[in-house]
């Protein structure tokens, strides 16, 4: 039933939030409204003037008007002098003071379930990876087909809808990345897998996920590059991995199996460390790691994740959060820096290593990934041959393990750097120790690139030739 | 209006006129659409459900203003984020708020197909014909022959003409609803407003993608007031972008949009990964000492089809169920689809350090130029056994290995079934070498036949067979 002219509200308006662009002068049917002629000191700006002696409360001025506190239906008797001119109140005594009218949420935290007591099973590298998220409480996979990382995201595409969970298909990486931009947003733990091209896409979402502080695991099963390649393995992304992850000042937790029982292993802590940096973690496997058979003992425990109190999660709770990464001024975008900043010191604490007949060892093999399992045979035959060898294999690329590094050094005579790539992990390694203020010992490097891992008969000639820079 | 914040906090912290004002120039059509917005989501009663998203360009800060759950996207990536958060709570009520840069240039992929993937989120596409935020550069839908800071001359046929993204998105399978509205006079406005509840309307009720494009206002880029501006939407624009519906199945589209919530049943989770519960029958004695060593190597190779694989993971499933450790790598040539396809396969009492099989103790060749590549690679006093049905000439090969030529496709096809040839050759495999008993394999290929028991049969005979035909070694 339409409400009679003289019952409907007439608009009134604060002129200091008029910003004069006129556009409600033409949507008055009664010319009520007319260009202003006195600039407002407060804004600079030039406000309309309101004569509601024709006005019938039709609102179409209302409609017009682009500020939410511009023109405005009155709620009640508003004091007005005789030409509708009012003064600037206090907004909080107009407007109320605060931002939200939504709760202040609290987190809901997670729950561990214990699991049956399951047989040892045989499986790949990216199923086992894909395991590990699932026990993680992950239900929601984004990804892109790319050799040779495909068939995680396969077996998420045939489990997870029998889980009421979602695998999406996205069309590009780049949209995946996003997808998990949103989803991790809504506070749910989510992934992908992908490889090397793939990676490089991601790059801009995963640096507004750090920025924007969001978890989320990126499974980089690291293929041949530059370019297009090829899809065997190499681990020329740790660069890329370590150091960078977009633009901006970014940094993730780089987690480096070398056994599909790490793999699952990893994947699962990678979730419980992403939800507590709110930073995403990245799995480094390689090509072999991601379509390696092996044996995976399951944990005694699954998670079934709660809710964070940031999560967007589009509910009255959640209502007050914001996910962001932009800072405009640049006083808080710096205090945003140095947040991060103590959140990726922080993160050091969570360096992880392996170390193999390191006790004696005066020839010390570094390598992760699976050229750590070509280094540990070769370390056998050394020993075989009376060499005193052990092999260091950091399992966090970043942060570099330093302090595990520490101990062996003083009895070290000689670093073998076993890599698939030109010196990306010896470099994380020097850099390590110079921040260590620890000097380096000599180095031999073992490197293979375009697809193929250093074999042990390669790293044992090299160690029995000796030779160092 | 309680669906803006009763302050604008985030507005350079609230303070002073910012508190209350928008970040946008006097007469810009985001405000409009921000108050028609506003008003359709307190008119359906969705504020706390619904979960907005800011896009890149002039209302990247749209979440100053609404009092919702707020989160901000990439450039161009805001359907895809909106995707995320809808497929994390289907409950929620998702709006993808973006303009002509962010929705019709950088972020095309990502708007087309989540389009046509129509589950329910809603997207108001901002049509101003120009870049806002970066300053007035030409934008997908500027007009032929607009000025603009990046075609100073006026857009030409060089740039290529403007995108009509309504009608791009409306001839999508997706979309249930798609119209494209304007803002230049208060009939336009009251069309938008609707248009914009209506598509709301639609992905509360669980019917589906609707997407409203509205012809908005930038008088700053434009360089012209308000006022013509209005004026030169309504003149210039809507010739080349009709207003009206263009797409509307809203009403014989039935809600659809159901998803439960996620399962964590322990039982469920291991079900779907086929974790047994059950120990595997042990056969074994021990690790198998004749080998001298406690780390055995194997490499199968054939071509695509031979089967190497399967046979390669059920020789490392043995092992495991036996209680050692087992790795397997598949390597295939660069032509994988049908070219070489090779295993490396390790066997350890305790632990295989390295999975590669550069020198194996024992090959099974499918073809000739396996054997040809790999038995210069066995180990001295290693064992090689080949198809002899495929290989008739096995040439000279390295002496001090013991070599067994098996005609595994001969046998296979005897029992009718070419592709079992691979099982004869882990028979094969087992009678001469005697690596595990034979009871050890079949009850590998009992675990994993689980589900079709009813190739059970014809797999235990391919083995048998496979293991009689090993005679004495050939050298
Ligand atoms: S309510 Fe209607 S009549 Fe009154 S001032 Fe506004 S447009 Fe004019
Ligand atoms: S439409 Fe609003 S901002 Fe513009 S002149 Fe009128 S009252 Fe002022
Ligand atoms: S530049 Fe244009 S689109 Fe951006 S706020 Fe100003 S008028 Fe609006």
């Amino acid at each position: 039933m339409a409400i009679p002219a003289s019952q409907r509200p007439k608009p009134f308006l604060e002129p200091e939030y008029c910003k004069g662009c006129l556009r409600c002068i033409d949507a008055c049917p009664k010319e009520c409204i007319t260009e202003g002629d006195a600039i407002n000191a407060a804004t600079g700006l030039v406000p309309v003037n309101l004569n509601l002696d024709n006005c019938n409360g039709c609102q179409l001025c209302v409609q017009a008007c682009p500020e939410p506190y511009g023109l405005r239906p009155q709620a009640g008797p508003v004091a007005t002098d005789a030409h509708g001119d009012f003064d600037l109140e206090d907004p909080k005594n107009l407007f109320g003071a605060k931002e939200t009218g939504a709760p202040v949420a609290k987190a809901q935290p997670s729950e561990e379930i214990p699991l049956p007591l399951g047989q040892p099973m045989v499986l790949k590298g990216t199923y086992a990876s894909a395991l590990g998220a699932l026990l993680a409480g992950c239900r929601h996979v984004f990804g892109y087909p790319i050799t040779p990382s495909t068939e995680g995201a396969e077996l998420m595409a045939k489990v997870l809808p029998k889980l009421d969970g979602a695998f999406v298909q996205a069309v590009s990486e780049v949209a995946a990345i996003n997808m998990m931009y949103g989803c991790s947003g809504a506070g749910l733990p989510c992934m992908t897998f992908t490889s090397s091209p793939g990676f490089s896409l991601m790059l801009e979402g995963i640096s507004y996920m750090i920025g924007a502080e969001l978890p989320g695991v990126i499974v980089n099963v690291m293929r041949g590059g530059p370019g297009l390649g090829n899809i065997a393995p190499e681990q020329a992304d740790l660069k890329l991995m370590t150091r960078g992850l977009g633009h901006g000042n970014t940094h993730a937790i780089v987690l480096a199996p070398a056994t599909p029982q790490e793999m699952l292993d990893l994947s699962r802590k990678a979730f419980e460390l992403s939800f507590k940096y709110r930073n995403p973690v990245i799995i480094a496997a390689d090509g072999y790691l991601g379509q390696m058979t092996g044996v995976v003992k399951l944990p005694a425990t699954m998670t079934k994740p709660g809710l964070p109190e940031w999560a967007v999660w589009g509910d009255r709770e959640h209502r007050g959060n914001l996910i962001c990464s932009i800072f405009l001024s640049e006083p808080d975008l710096e205090a945003h820096n140095v947040k991060l900043l103590a959140k990726y010191d922080a993160m050091k604490a969570e360096a992880m290593f392996d170390t193999y007949r390191t006790g004696d060892a005066d020839v010390l093999l570094v390598a992760c990934n699976t050229p750590a399992r070509m280094a540990k045979g070769a370390v056998e035959d050394l020993r075989a041959q009376g060499i005193k060898a052990g092999l260091f294999r950091p399992i966090t690329i970043w942060p570099f393990p330093i302090e595990g590094l520490k101990p062996l050094l003083p009895q070290v005579k000689r670093l073998v750097m076993v890599e698939a790539s030109p010196g990306q992990l010896e470099d994380e390694l020097r850099l390590a120790l110079s921040h260590a203020g620890l000097a380096c010992p000599p180095i031999t490097p073992v490197q293979r690139y375009g697809g193929i891992l250093p074999q042990q008969t390669e790293i044992v000639a090299a160690v029995l030739k000796g030779g160092a820079r | 209006m309680s669906v803006f914040y009763e302050k604008f906090d985030r507005h350079s912290h609230g303070e002073g006129l910012k508190g209350h004002s928008t970040h946008y120039c006097p007469g810009c059509g985001h405000g409009i659409v921000h108050r028609e917005l506003a008003e359709s989501i307190e008119a359906l009663g969705i504020q706390d459900r619904t979960v907005l998203v800011s896009p890149v360009g002039c209302s990247v800060f749209a979440y100053y203003y609404f009092d919702v759950g707020n989160t901000q996207a990439p450039h161009g990536r805001a359907p895809v984020v909106g995707l995320g958060h809808k497929l994390a709570n289907p409950e929620s009520i998702v709006i993808s708020y973006q303009g002509d840069g962010d929705l019709a240039s950088i972020g095309l992929a990502e708007t087309i197909a989540t389009a046509q993937m129509g589950l329910p989120i809603t997207v108001i596409f901002i049509n101003n014909a120009i870049y806002g935020m970066t300053g007035g550069q030409l934008a997908p839908t500027s007009l032929m022959g607009q000025k603009t800071a990046t075609s100073p001359d006026g857009r030409n046929q060089n740039m290529g003409s403007p995108i009509r993204m309504a009608e791009l998105i409306a001839q999508l399978d997706g979309p249930v609803y798609v119209e494209r509205v304007a803002l230049f006079d208060p009939k336009q406005r009251i069309k938008a407003r609707k248009a914009i509840e209506k598509a709301l309307r639609i992905q509360k009720e669980g019917r589906g993608y609707a997407f409203v494009e509205v012809l908005a206002e930038c008088p700053t880029h434009l360089k012209k007031s308000p006022e013509d501006t209005e004026k030169w939407v309504k003149e210039c624009m809507t010739p080349i972008f009709p207003l009206g519906v263009l797409k509307d199945k809203s009403a014989e589209t039935e809600p659809w949009w159901d998803r439960k919530a996620p399962s964590f049943a322990p039982e469920k989770v291991l079900g779907l990964m086929g974790v047994d519960t059950e120990p595997a029958e042990r056969h074994a004695k021990g690790f198998p000492d004749h080998f001298k060593c406690v780390d055995i190597s194997f490499k199968l190779a054939g071509s695509g089809g031979d089967g190497a694989q399967t046979a390669a993971l059920l020789l490392a499933r043995t092992a495991i169920d036996e209680g050692f450790d087992a790795t397997h790598i598949p390597s295939y040539g660069p032509e994988s689809r049908g070219g070489t396809s090779y295993a490396d396969v390790h066997l350890a009492k305790d632990e295989v350090l390295n999975p590669a099989a550069p020198d194996p103790h024992v090959l099974l060749a499918f073809n000739a130029p396996s054997l040809t590549k790999f038995a210069p690679q066995v180990r001295e006093g290693g064992v090689i056994i080949y198809d002899s049905t495929i290989i008739t000439d096995p040439g000279v090969l390295p002496a001090g290995r013991t070599v067994y030529g098996v005609p595994f496709t001969g046998i296979a096809t005897q029992l009718q079934r070419p592709m079992v040839k691979n099982i004869v050759a882990l028979g094969a495999l087992q009678a001469a070498t005697h690596l595990f008993p034979a009871e050890s394999f079949m009850a590998t290929l009992r675990t994993v036949l689980k589900d079709k028991a009813a190739l059970l049969p014809l797999n235990e005979a391919a083995f048998a067979a496979g293991q009689n035909a090993v005679g004495s070694p050939v050298s």
